[in-house]
């Protein structure tokens, strides 16, 4: 959240996942490199760098595959998020594993190149035209400087320097990164290999992203067709009666027009902001009310119920939403407020 | 996210799921016909 930034807010969670990251990280390159050993055909031993290119090309390819599959996973089951609060160390640790990859392979197969090594790397194979014969290292070259533009605007500071939505437009393109990359392994690795196993491994893989994302969002979809309705009385939206909110929770309202609406039972007062969290845009009303304050259920950014800010010495602001309450049944108005403005909460069990 | 951020994810991904779908069997149709006529080379030879 905006007050100060460091490098790394460092807590226990985060500790214990980058701990499990690296380990696991250094397992695959370990695993990986073991592999390529035992199964290379007696005689042609490929060596310590040949070895470690290969093994963290996969690395960056799988720990993508697995950064992706995180956001519809979590869509699809709230058992996922705590894999998500800190997704943006994978994403490093991609970039990383790429860029170790790539500067293995400039150095190794272009270092020694009559031209500069990069240009080499681009020129030394000419058939653009060509399907099979493409120059794959092109397809891994954009895709390595995708991930480094979404790595250096990882941070948090960055997300408030530009603003979260095109904070957002911009980590979206991870998506042309990994088409990009699964065209780089099918035109590259599986062409040289002699078995099927990286080919299945990278169809499979790009199989699994696109099928997880397509039911994600289809489901979103659907769900906001399903606009929540018919308006009652001057157009406000039906939230349905006060009881059936759990205490300290929210139901999620969609609106002929504009964003989502999460609506809050803390006790006896109901309150309504946007469902999207200014960092993120992660969902609010998954979320919950802890120590009087709504907490984002993707990275624990928080608000306070009555006016949409964030607790001093936090400044994000999110829209509030007019309550009222007839006959227990809970009503919100459709427009919102401007980002951060107060609005008394709707009480409960009052004569409406 | 926003509505219109999940407009975008509903159309990119059935789109980029049919790319991704024609990369890989055409890649694997191109290594199965370099690998037909590597054979045949052979064979002549």
């Amino acid at each position: 959240m905006a007050a100060g930034y460091v490098i790394v807010g460092w807590n226990r969670f985060k500790r214990a996942y980058d701990g499990v990251l690296l380990a696991g990280l250094a397992a695959f390159l370990a695993a990986h490199a073991g592999a390529g050993i035992l199964l290379a055909p007696a005689g042609q031993h490929p060596s310590e760098v040949q070895l470690l290119i290969r093994a963290s090309g996969a690395a960056a390819f799988s720990l993508l595959t697995i950064i992706l599959c995180i956001g519809p996973l979590a869509r699809l089951t709230p058992r996922v998020l705590p894999v998500l609060y800190n997704r943006r160390h994978l994403g490093v640790a991609c970039f990383a594993a790429a860029l170790v990859h790539g500067g293995l392979v400039v150095l190794w197969y272009h270092g020694f190149s009559e031209v500069n090594a990069f240009v080499s790397l681009l020129i030394s194979n000419p058939r653009y035209g060509s399907f099979g014969g493409f120059p794959f290292e092109s397809l891994g070259a954009l895709a390595l400087l995708i991930l480094f533009v979404m790595a250096a605007t990882s941070h948090d500071f960055w997300n408030h320097v530009l603003g979260p939505r095109l904070w957002k437009w911009i980590h979206m393109s991870v998506y042309a990164a990994y088409g990009l990359l699964v065209g780089h392994v099918m035109l590259g690795a599986v062409q040289g290999e002699k078995g099927l196993a990286q080919a299945a491994l990278a169809g499979g893989s790009a199989l699994l992203v696109a099928g997880l994302h397509i039911v994600a969002g289809q489901l979103e979809r659907r769900r906001d067709r399903a606009v929540d309705g018919p308006p009652e009385g001057e157009g406000w939206l039906d939230a349905g009666p006060a009881e059936a909110i759990p205490d300290g929770r929210a139901v999620i309202l969609v609106p002929p027009m504009g964003e989502r609406i999460a609506v809050f039972r803390d006790g006896a007062k109901v309150y309504a902001v946007a469902n999207a969290c200014r960092h993120q845009g992660g969902p609010l009303g998954e979320g919950r009310i802890l120590d009087g304050c709504i907490v984002c259920p993707w990275h624990g950014f928080q608000y306070r119920p009555e006016d949409g800010c964030s607790p001093p010495p936090f400044t994000e602001k999110i829209p509030t939403y007019r309550t009222r309450i007839t006959g227990g049944w809970v009503f919100v108005e459709p427009s919102p407020q401007p980002p951060g403005t107060p609005i008394a909460p709707s009480i409960a069990g009052e004569a409406g | 996210m926003t509505r219109g951020q999940r407009r975008v994810h509903a159309l990119v991904w059935p789109l980029l799921a049919l790319v991704l779908a024609g990369v890989v069997l055409s890649a694997l149709s191109e290594r199965a016909r370099v690998a037909a006529a590597a054979a045949a080379v052979l064979e002549a030879a």
